[in-house]
């Protein structure tokens, strides 16, 4: 595997707020095309992780390598060039609420390309048919339900066509049926676009359709603590917390005891 | 349409138009078209053809090397016809991978997302729905009351319920912090009309009257007054805003499920704490008014002890105990109208700014109105 296959790689990235260290010894690598979950107990630090990936926050120590410029060293026109090559797609959508989704989706393009507002318009309604979501390109966000309001989400974050994207829990909160489609698109997208996708779930029916490779972070030891693919990591992983995270097994100190009829 | 494994941002897109006979018009592009790149084409195409007639065009992609959403967009406005009005339009030459792309997206699917026309205004129904807005939310204000009123009874006979560190933080948040932007505005208030008042009433020799009428417009008038502004900007606000997050977090429907009624847990606090600390921060805004006048007379040369007498012999303990009335009054205002506009709070993004902007404004307005209507009573009482 030479340098041009990885798009994402992470060196010892230690992250964490004001001196309380979250994750540390950090380091992976994310090809180009794959699909690769970041996973972990609820609090372990997987969006935290994320948001030094994207660049919001300053990590204490390490690099985070895109598309080969290091996103933590990158100031002014190249960090803004490295900014244009990822979406993103938060939690919540994070939709503009007083922007149509049409509106939502060409800002990117507004802000970024002198493209001729009715070819803008084009571009917008594209990735708006591409997630299912044309006939509402008029509509306001807070007339969308969750499901549409991730998948508008994610049209916007493809607006200027990166070749990475970046979804935070895409599935949290949606009905199966609405989570299994969301689930397709990612496959459709990475398939057929070459789209390399970085995502912050732990929905395990979600990890399992479209999950490439994963790794595992762990709240008690600040690391990482596997990687691999994850019907692998669920049968194969030494470490029996991760098996018994894919298993989806509660912890014996919450284990309901058996009662005695009486 | 996967993306190059390197992606050099500023390679050249570039088109050639040739102009045939018969009004035919062939357009050539070649190279990267994306969102950075796909501009450069779309300019030299719409100069080449601009005023000329067309009836065919012909677009020849065969040497597009990578295009993305934004370069789609320039081969699809140019199949829709955008720069050639009328002209019969194809495409030829693209990749099959491009192809596939292309034709995911058609004239038919532009000409279905086109927005929907703007309602029009119609003034008959925008005034008879702006009438009900209104009546509605008259009734409701009078719920509203009711229930404030039924809580404040309710917890006179239960104090338990009354949660009195809840009114101790809106006491101190609400009172003791708004002190500072108490004083600045009151003395600079007193300050400006002592000062405005000076230079006339020079001309009649009658400066000293500055102290009656600084005594009287602060401890009547303006003390109540700003007192009851500030708090409405600072605390009805808050108020508003606190009590809209809860209800959007749905924090108001887990208080009733839990057979507590918000009103009495949240607003009887809110409207307690206000209610008794408006007289202290109306007598304290009085003080402050009437120390910025004092200051000015004092520049201009009055003895304090002169000052001191004449403010003494205009105020009466009737004027100060009218000014604080005024105050609870407007504190009453202030919180009853923060809790409602919070507790009416919509859903949506905008919703608890616009609970927020509600709450002051008709505060602010009720607070104006009801001192106009204290200043009538108060004439025909005298009469």
């Amino acid at each position: 595997m030479n340098d041009h296959d990885i798009a994402i790689a992470v060196k010892g990235l230690k992250v964490g707020y004001d001196h309380v260290v979250v994750l540390k010894d950090i380091s992976f690598e994310v090809r180009r095309g794959e699909v690769f979950v970041i996973l972990g107990g609820s609090g372990c630090g997987k969006s935290t992780l994320l948001k030094h990936l994207i660049g919001l926050f300053e990590p204490m120590a390490g690099e985070v390598w895109i598309e080969g410029v290091n996103l933590v060293a990158a100031e002014g026109e190249a960090r803004r060039r490295l900014l244009r090559r990822f979406g993103v797609m938060y939690q919540s959508g994070a939709l503009f609420g007083s922007l149509t989704v049409l509106e939502n989706v060409r800002l990117p393009l507004d802000i970024f390309t002198d493209l001729p507002e009715r070819a803008r318009n084009l571009v917008a309604l594209g990735k708006l048919k591409q997630v299912g979501l044309a006939a509402a390109a008029h509509q306001q966000p807070a007339e969308l339900s969750g499901g549409m309001q991730k998948r508008a989400a994610i049209a916007r974050a493809m607006a200027l066509d990166p070749g990475i994207l970046f979804l935070d829990e895409p599935s949290a909160g949606l009905d199966p049926v609405t989570s299994a489609g969301l689930d397709a698109l990612i496959n459709d997208l990475a398939e057929n676009m070459g789209i390399t996708f970085v995502i912050v779930t732990h929905e395990l029916p979600s990890i399992y359709a479209v999950a490439d490779r994963v790794i595992m972070l762990d709240q008690k030891t600040r690391t990482l603590i596997a990687e691999g693919r994850p019907e692998a990591l669920r049968d194969h992983s030494p470490n029996p917390w991760v098996r018994q995270f894919f298993k989806r097994e509660a912890e014996p100190s919450v284990t309901a005891t058996p009662t005695t009829p009486t | 349409m996967k993306p190059p494994e390197t992606t050099p941002e500023s390679a050249a897109a570039t088109a050639e138009v040739r102009l045939e006979a018969g009004g035919r018009a062939v357009v050539v592009l070649r190279g990267r078209l994306d969102s950075l790149t796909a501009m450069g084409p779309w300019r030299q195409v719409e100069q080449r053809l601009h005023g000329v007639a067309v009836t065919a065009l012909e677009v020849d992609a065969g040497g597009i090397e990578y295009c993305d959403g934004s370069g789609m967009a320039l081969l699809h406005c140019l199949q829709m016809g955008f720069l050639t009005p009328g002209a019969t339009v194809t495409v030829r030459g693209l990749t099959p991978e491009l192809q596939r792309s292309f034709d995911n997206f058609s004239a038919a699917d532009y000409r279905a997302s086109v927005p929907p026309p703007p309602l029009r205004n119609h003034i008959p129904t925008d005034l008879g729905r702006g009438a009900r807005a209104m009546a509605r939310d008259f009734v409701e204000q009078v719920r509203f009351i009711g229930a404030v009123a039924q809580g404040l009874v309710g917890t006179l006979f239960r104090p338990r319920l009354m949660r009195w560190d809840e009114v101790m933080r809106v006491f101190e948040s609400a009172g003791a912090n708004a002190l500072p932007i108490v004083s600045l505005i009151s003395l600079l208030v007193g300050l400006v009309i002592a000062f405005e008042a000076a230079q006339p009433l020079a001309l009649f020799g009658a400066q000293i009257f500055i102290a009656d009428m600084i005594g009287l417009v602060m401890v009547r008038e303006l003390g109540p007054m700003m007192a009851a502004i500030i708090l409405a900007g600072r605390s009805g606000s808050a108020f508003a805003a606190e009590l809209g997050t809860m209800k959007v977090n749905e924090e108001l429907n887990a208080l009733q499920t839990m057979g507590l009624d918000p009103v009495r847990f949240l607003v009887v606090q809110r409207v307690v704490a206000s209610v008794l600390l408006t007289p202290l921060l109306t007598v304290y805004a009085m003080f402050m008014g009437v120390l910025g006048g004092v200051l000015v007379m004092l520049g201009i040369g009055f003895p304090l002890v002169a000052i001191y007498n004449e403010l003494v012999l205009r105020l009466t303990a009737g004027d100060v105990l009218i000014g604080t009335t005024k105050g609870v009054v407007f504190g009453l205002i202030v919180a009853a109208v923060g809790c409602l506009r919070g507790l009416q709070t919509q859903k949506g993004p905008s919703a608890v700014g616009a609970s927020t902007t509600r709450a002051v404004v008709s505060s602010i307005l009720l607070i104006i109105v009801t001192d106009a209507g204290f200043s009538i009573l108060l004439y025909v009482l005298r009469q």
